[in-house]
């Protein structure tokens, strides 16, 4: 996909001469429709990738077996690894149960959306779109604010926020940021995380094959030589990618846990 | 892409959303979301949601609890098993501490037995020579005093003969009546007599 | 020369976050050589550790794309 980009890139380029870097406007990919509410190409995407993980997991998961198959055996690894790993290593045994379903859609609908990002036929990370991010991010900001809200009350909840036994004049200090914290710095960090990763990710590959197709195909021998080494980096920049994908839905469901965790815990 | 500087957010906003050709959303900051995909994404969020939660944890959670059920069930019939070749291991061991000593005692009487038998079987071998012995002795001794008592018939009778021989006429009435024989042979045990040239 | 300025100031915002991650990793390491069976406890530290560091680094690119 990447490549029918590069060569839309490079048609374009034929009048106005010269290499053009990735900006972000190829990251808007309109099916139909115009303005808002255009149809884009991550949302089809999005919706590819819940279909294929609903069918999947109420396939491979529906016998429930005692001894499970290969199918289930490995659903059962993604699933341990983020109801042990995750939820009762961070919420804690007595609550983790509740939430488990939330951290683990979120889990691999975050992974599966990443690792699109290197699927040959696709090669698009949805979340490079930040709409995606932002709305996974307001589940998850909703979800812990409810949860501690309903846990503590409404105003024992924001109290809570506030470390206590400090002297008197650092309250005015601390307020503003606990707040800030909780309200505005966390769920902000928590989208642009994703979707600076994948942004940069996906722009740095796109940058590489760009640059090594137009070193071949425009540039002097001397170039076409470079533009090997511009492809074997695009190739080792796409393992790389693999890692940081994966690590970039670990950590939102591990934070996504430690905020909720955060809101229904007694102390703090 | 130029070198435009420090120029607010909103003011860029509506200046690219302004300046860009067909789609006035394609030159939109990627910071800002296209609303459709904001509300896209949380929609499809919440199907997945809905299957995990209603589908997918319930059927994993019942294999759990399965699971579970059936590694303790297994551990209590280990445990069983375990008791029961326990039991079984001390019955063997006792068993075998029975047959050990029974072995023992079975080996001592043998040996017991075994000496009583030889000593028994000496005495009655040792009682079988003597009366074997004795036996021969006494059928020595008869045969000896037979043979002693036939002699002395026959010897009598010979030299009665012989005497008559010489003498030329029967002496044996009168031989026997006078108890020569016997008298000449008690010399003759004696050694008394001396050998005689008899002329004729 | 062609560019954008804001591109150079996310290049700055992303010392800091650099440093910051190769402090913590290596704490995570030195943790995990005196202690290795507190590892996994200490991943999920560190890991946290990073996600807030790298925090300001996102904050900077996301603000070059802003002011540009």
């Amino acid at each position: 996909m990447s490549l029918s980009l590069v060569g839309l890139a490079l048609a374009s380029e034929g009048e106005s001469e010269g290499f053009h870097a990735p900006s972000p406007e190829e990251f808007y990919w309109p099916i139909f429709g115009s303005g808002d509410w255009t149809f884009t190409r991550p949302m089809l995407m999005m919706a590819l990738s819940v279909l294929i993980l609903g069918v999947l997991l109420v396939t491979l998961t529906k016998k429930a077996a005692i001894v499970p198959g290969k199918g289930q055996w490995m659903v059962e690894q993604a699933y341990d690894f983020v109801r042990n790993g995750i939820a009762r290593d961070i919420i804690g045994s007595k609550d983790f149960l509740k939430y488990t379903p939330l951290l683990f859609s979120l889990f691999t609908l975050i992974l599966l959306n990443n690792l699109f990002g290197i699927i040959p036929p696709i090669q698009y990370p949805t979340m490079s779109r930040i709409g995606f991010p932002i709305a996974l991010t307001l589940i998850v900001y909703a979800v812990y604010h409810i949860a501690g809200m309903r846990r503590k009350g409404v105003g024992h909840y924001l109290s809570g926020m506030i470390p206590k036994g400090l002297p008197k004049p650092i309250y005015a200090l601390i307020i503003p940021l606990e707040y800030a914290t909780y309200f505005i710095i966390r769920p902000l960090t928590l989208a642009l995380r994703l979707f600076g990763n994948m942004f940069a990710g996906h722009m740095l590959l796109l940058l590489f094959i760009m640059g090594g197709e137009y070193m071949l195909l425009h540039g002097g021998p001397g170039l076409k030589v470079v533009s090997v080494g511009s492809f074997l980096m695009a190739l080792i920049f796409t393992a790389f990618e693999a890692l940081i994908q994966f690590l970039q839905a670990y950590i939102f469901t591990l934070l996504a846990a430690t905020y909720i965790s955060d809101a229904i815990s007694e102390e703090h | 892409m130029h070198l435009t500087g420090l120029a607010p957010l909103v003011t860029f906003v509506a200046e690219t959303e302004g300046t860009a050709g067909g789609d006035p959303v394609a030159g939109r900051t990627p910071i800002l979301p296209l609303w459709g995909e904001l509300i896209f994404g949380i929609i499809a969020f919440a199907i997945l949601y809905w299957v995990v939660a209603k589908k997918v944890v319930p059927n994993l959670e019942k294999a759990y609890a399965a699971r579970a059920a059936a590694i303790e069930g297994g551990m209590a019939q280990a445990e069983e098993a375990q008791a029961a070749a326990d039991a079984a291991k001390a019955q063997y061991e006792a068993q075998l501490k029975d047959a050990r000593t029974e072995a023992s005692k079975i080996r001592e009487d043998a040996r017991v037995q075994g000496t009583q038998i030889v000593n028994e079987m000496r005495g009655q071998a040792q009682a079988e020579a003597t009366r074997i012995t004795d036996a021969a002795h006494r059928q020595i001794e008869a045969e000896r005093s037979q043979a002693a008592a036939s002699l002395r018939g026959e010897v009598g009778r010979l030299s009665t003969d012989l005497a008559s021989k010489i003498v030329g006429e029967s002496l044996h009435d009168e031989a026997r009546q006078k108890g020569i024989v016997d008298r000449f042979l008690a010399e003759l045990e004696s050694g008394d007599l001396k050998p005689q040239k008899v002329e004729s | 020369m062609q560019g954008n300025i804001a591109i150079l100031g996310y290049g700055l915002s992303a010392i800091g976050p650099g440093i910051g991650i190769g402090l913590i990793f290596a704490a995570f390491i030195n943790g995990v050589a005196r202690q290795p069976e507190a590892r996994g406890m200490l991943q999920g530290i560190a890991i946290l550790g990073f996600a807030l560091a790298e925090a300001l680094a996102i904050f900077g690119l996301v603000l070059a794309f802003v002011f540009r």
